[in-house]
């Protein structure tokens, strides 16, 4: 198997949010927000595999990753995690 | 396995360790799709079984609702002339998608027998893995299923019982 550059990780990261884009024309409006955390989740792993690392993101994305799938069970339990996510972020901010 | 272990153990696994699964095994999950029903025995139902690391990268990209890394991606489909032939609109518009999921069914319990996790993915683009797979014109891509070695047991979401099910007439 080849190595995989950077190059053709990004565009498998605009893959998915371009056909995210498409597809969420049609599917439970709850994806969007689903797809747009994962996106943020894997943009940080595209990061993190080519050694760009902060601690506050690494942070986020392991917060994204305990909760995202909360969309398929509970939808009061996804909004719940979604604000969550924003207070984590303004406390890193805050911590600046 | 006992029926009911496979059919209460089943998870959608969206998190798989590197492990190859081999050949003979995917050739079993697909013996047991085809033995599921099909509306008038159409059978019409076509899988394509992918096993290059490539080639499932290139259907991530364009299926937002396939997670993780499987080692397998086993698009489920349907020849939608024939089943029209077979069928008729019924077949076409009805039949066909549920035959799909049927198989479907059949595949996941199998999978799950093996020690396999699988994951149903409906969220895809169409025509780009028919372009992606080569798939002839009329050949439909109804379902992916993602197949490898589970590396996670999600725990079972609770499952709905007081008012889903009547007995003689709705809600009795």
């Amino acid at each position: 198997m080849h190595e995989i550059g950077l190059e053709e990780k990004i565009f498998e990261l605009v893959g998915y949010m371009v056909t995210s884009g498409r597809n969420l024309l049609d599917e439970t409006p709850l994806y969007g927000p689903f797809r747009l955390v994962d996106a943020a989740s894997r943009l940080i792993l595209l990061l993190e595999d080519e050694e760009i690392t902060s601690s506050r993101l690494s942070a986020i994305r392991e917060r994204i990753d305990a909760g995202k799938y909360s969309v398929m069970t509970s939808p009061g339990e996804f909004r719940t995690f979604l604000g969550s996510l924003v207070d984590a972020l303004v406390d890193h901010l805050n911590s600046q | 396995m006992e029926l009911w272990e496979a059919i209460n153990g089943r998870r959608s696994v969206r998190a798989f360790n590197d492990r190859l699964v081999e050949r003979d095994i995917l050739e079993r999950l697909l013996e047991a799709a085809i033995w599921a029903p099909s509306g008038g025995n159409a059978q019409t139902w076509r899988f394509v079984v992918v096993t290059e690391p490539e080639r499932i990268r290139s259907i991530k990209t364009v299926s937002p609702g396939l997670l993780g890394n499987p080692a397998a991606v086993i698009a489920v489909c349907q020849e939608l002339a024939e089943a029209r032939a077979k069928g008729g609109a019924l077949g076409e518009t009805f039949l066909a998608p549920v035959d799909a999921a049927m198989a479907t069914e059949n595949l996941l319990l199998a999978a799950y027998a093996e020690g396999l996790g699988t994951c149903v993915i409906a969220s895809f683009h169409r025509g780009a893995v028919g372009r992606l797979l080569d798939l002839p014109k009329g050949v439909e891509p109804m379902l992916l299923i993602s197949v490898g070695w589970p590396a996670e047991r999600p725990p079972a979401p609770p499952r709905r019982k007081d008012d889903i099910v009547s007995f003689e007439v709705y809600n009795a």
